[in-house]
């Protein structure tokens, strides 16, 4: 089985969490220990950099459903930057962009929340 | 049992060999009373000889089963030889002893005769039985030789004693072997080893007991060779037989005498040898623990507890290690903040891995509890790395506050007992895997019953619409759904679903959903609307991170006019003779959101089917199925298959197209669930639509 990292980065106020590999129902509960991580040090304001990920499970999904409003309510948000066709294909196919802002490149999902 | 049942009739033959001994020996008793003419004396000693072999063969039988507790059997010598000193004192007090042997007969003198002898015969036999047996017990080497020589000496001696009182002139050779005996008797009451494997009030009892039986023996040997009625009766019984008794009387003397001295020489380290014997025996109980106890936690306890005796440490605890995270498991005497805290300091300052014990004199650690800085001060601290197989399994800690350094040996112990602690818990971790494994396999077990009843038993039959059903459950229960809703006459419902998870939790939100479109399907006839519905239900139950994906459609059979509605489930695919086609409403998945959204991002679609037009239904795992290079079956691969072979009947094609999938990722574990909904329309009106 591929493996799966996390890495997160601070760009201005926003928090950038960098995921690589195979996101699935095995490596979800580290993705979810970093947004823990996160809400401990009250950063709610999130992008989420794709651009090494190259497989995304029902799982994986399921991360963000469960602390996307914990972010909103807390005048943050999830953001979505740099994902590859086939990942992009998934999230739009169950309709996430309906409900969540993706982006190209990072810099302007950090740019959404400067403003 | 077996083995059971010989012992017991080779105790029984032993037992029945005796009789017999016994038996011929008194009938011989009875017929020729006295002893006066060399033959009938020969044949006497020759039968007395001969029981007191077999009784000493017999006796063994008794005597071997109490090896385990040798105070016991030196108990029994003791009362045996208490009996016999008091029988011949008591009738030396009683009777004076007879002025001529030779007067003495008659049926009542043979009678007591026998019976005296015989008592003191049976008592000596067992003595010596029970004596031979310490003799060998805890012996090392092969020393069976030398008791065997000491007592062939000792018969040679009775025989010679015997024939001596006929012929007088062989006198010179009784005494010899009587004196040979002795030597021999001394050179072997030194085999004592036994002694220092006694706890220390053991050897206290032993002490007492072997003083007191040293001089019972000696008493009963001075008697028997002084002129009183039992001596009398005793010799007359058989000259022999009186040597013999006197050299055993002897040989108890002695060794109990050499028993006495050495276990007086032995009381000093008495309480060093217990504390041995305790570090020995847990080790022992934990080679015991580690076949009984498979909790882990139970486990821990009891090592800690252990190691405190194992090396006379204060405090101790077991802190196990698993890739690279340290975790304190248990304490003994010691608080665990405490403990968790020490470990901490001590593992961070010795450089990891260690892969001996490790000793720490005169260590004072520094450990914050809170906002509070405590410094612990140990005399001595002890780290023991916890290793199977070469891989480290974590550490023992054990210290010593006050005073003392470990000695040698109490590190040596701790060593030894570290590798029996090390096994032990790899037993109780592997066994708790293989538990949860089990649970694991019993509650998928449990899944795929429950997705099994959810499923349809059957596809739909009716002339105008053939429909076949496809599916493969993966190992881990995905949460794949299908089903089919007879609407009225001409409307069959059909809808095809994915829950996110996996196991048993999914296959309980299948069961829900299962639930919610049966009900739903029969009163709302728009899919759009259906689902809005099945989301505002379902938006309750499930929990932050589980969503479903649907799509639930109504087909016409007569028309052939399709409605069908999506909730982020994968494409309805058309397949129209070469031509194929997926349509992809929008719609997003239920349970992603509760509020509007939901009901503003969803649309109905509809077209109509041609003849021969086929339907597919599927969920990702088709698609998503991968191959040794981590490449999806994707879509491209799906419709080619699908088109190459629309022609054919519809369950050959839905066959087709799961072994081009099986075939593709042959090379990798099937990690989600595959199903596939096939219809193919036939326009029974055909030729009056063409009229």
């Amino acid at each position: 089985m591929a493996d799966f990292k996390v890495s997160s980065r601070e760009q201005g106020q926003v928090r950038i969490i960098d995921v690589r590999g195979y996101l699935d129902a095995h490596t979800a509960p580290e993705l979810e220990n970093e947004f823990n991580k996160l809400i401990d040090n009250e950063q709610f304001k999130v992008v989420v950099n794709f651009n090494d990920l190259n497989y995304i499970s029902s799982a994986g999904l399921g991360v963000f459903m469960a602390y996307v409003e914990t972010m909103r309510e807390h005048n943050g948000d999830i953001k979505f930057s740099n994902l590859k066709d086939d990942v992009y294909n998934i999230f739009d196919l169950l309709g996430f962009p309906v409900l969540y802002e993706f982006y190209d490149k990072e810099e302007d999902a950090i740019v959404k929340y400067n403003q | 049992m077996f083995k059971l049942d010989i012992e017991n009739s080779t105790q029984k033959r032993k037992l029945e060999y005796l009789i017999l001994a016994l038996i011929i020996l008194l009938l011989y008793k009875f017929l020729y009373p006295t002893i006066d003419d060399t033959i009938f004396s020969i044949i006497n000693d020759l039968f007395i000889y001969i029981t007191i072999a077999v009784g000493f063969y017999y006796a063994a039988e008794f005597t071997s089963t109490k090896l385990s507790n040798p105070i016991s059997l030196v108990l029994n010598v003791g009362i045996l030889t208490a009996i016999l000193f008091f029988l011949t004192s008591l009738s030396s007090v009683l009777f004076d002893s007879f002025g001529n042997i030779d007067e003495v007969s008659g049926l009542g003198y043979t009678i007591i005769s026998v019976i005296v002898s015989l008592i003191f015969i049976s008592f000596t036999t067992y003595i010596l039985s029970a004596i031979r047996e310490l003799f060998f017990l805890r012996q090392k080497r092969p020393t069976e030789k030398y008791f065997n020589i000491m007592l062939a000496a000792i018969a040679v001696a009775s025989i010679s004693a015997t024939l001596a009182y006929i012929f007088k002139e062989l006198q010179f050779v009784e005494k010899t072997f009587y004196v040979v005996s002795i030597v021999l008797i001394v050179l072997n009451s030194f085999r004592v080893s036994w002694i220092a494997f006694l706890t220390k009030r053991q050897k206290l009892f032993l002490l007492f007991l072997s003083s007191i039986m040293s001089v019972l023996f000696s008493l009963n040997a001075i008697l028997l060779s002084e002129t009183n009625i039992i001596e009398q009766v005793l010799f007359n019984f058989s000259t022999g037989v009186d040597v013999f008794i006197r050299l055993v009387m002897l040989y108890g003397n002695i060794y109990f005498g050499i028993v006495f001295i050495t276990t007086l020489f032995h009381l000093p380290t008495a309480g060093a040898f217990d504390q041995k014997s305790e570090e020995v025996s847990s080790l022992i109980d934990l080679s015991k623990l580690m076949t009984q106890v498979l909790d882990f936690k139970e486990l821990g306890d009891s090592i800690t507890l252990a190691t405190n005796n194992v090396c006379n440490s204060d405090s101790s605890w077991l802190v196990t290690e698993e890739d690279s995270e340290h975790e304190l498991v248990s304490v003994s005497n010691i608080g665990y903040v405490e403990a968790d805290g020490i470990t901490r300091e001590i593992l961070n300052e010795i450089e990891l891995p260690i892969n001996k014990l490790i000793t720490l004199n005169k260590k004072a650690v520094k450990v914050k509890i809170k906002d509070d800085t405590r410094t612990f001060m140990f005399h001595s601290l002890v780290v023991v790395p916890l290793k199977v197989h070469k891989k480290n399994n974590g550490y023992l800690f054990a210290v010593k506050r006050q005073k003392y350094y470990f000695d040698v040996d109490e590190k040596k112990a701790l060593g030894a007992f570290a590798d029996y602690a090390a096994v032990a818990l790899e037993n109780a971790k592997l066994i708790k895997e293989s538990i949860y494994k089990e649970r694991l396999e019993s509650e998928l077990d449990a899944a795929r019953d429950i997705q099994s009843r959810i499923l349809p038993d059957e596809t739909p039959q009716c002339d105008e619409l053939d429909v076949e059903a496809l599916f493969v459950p993966a190992f881990e229960v995905g949460g794949d759904y299908y089903d089919f809703f007879e609407l009225d006459d001409d409307k069959l419902g059909f809808v095809i679903a994915d829950v996110s998870g996996k196991g048993i939790s999914a296959s309980y939100i299948m069961a829900e959903v299962k639930g919610i479109f049966e009900s739903l399907s029969r009163v709302i006839e728009s899919p759009k609307e259906l689902l809005i519905k099945a989301n505002d239900i379902l938006k309750h139950s499930l929990g932050k991170k589980d969503f479903v994906t649907a799509l639930y459609g109504v087909i016409n059979i007569k028309s052939g006019k399709v409605v069908f509605a999506r909730a982020g489930h994968m494409p309805l695919v058309v397949c129209s003779g070469k031509d194929i086609k997926s349509l992809k409403p929008r719609g997003i998945g239920l349970g992603l959101d509760s509020s509007e959204i939901f009901s503003t991002h969803i649309d109905n679609m509809e077209f109509q089917l041609n003849n021969n037009d086929i339907l597919i239904l599927y969920t990702d795992g088709v698609t998503e199925s991968q191959n040794s290079n981590d490449e999806d079956f994707g879509e491209e691969r799906f419709y080619e298959t699908i088109v190459n072979n629309c022609n054919e009947e519809l369950s050959l094609l839905t066959n087709k197209i799961f072994r081009k999938v099986i075939l593709f990722s042959q090379d990798k574990e099937q990690h989600d669930d595959i199903t596939l909904v096939l219809f193919k329309w036939k326009n029974n009106n055909k030729m009056i639509g063409e009229v």
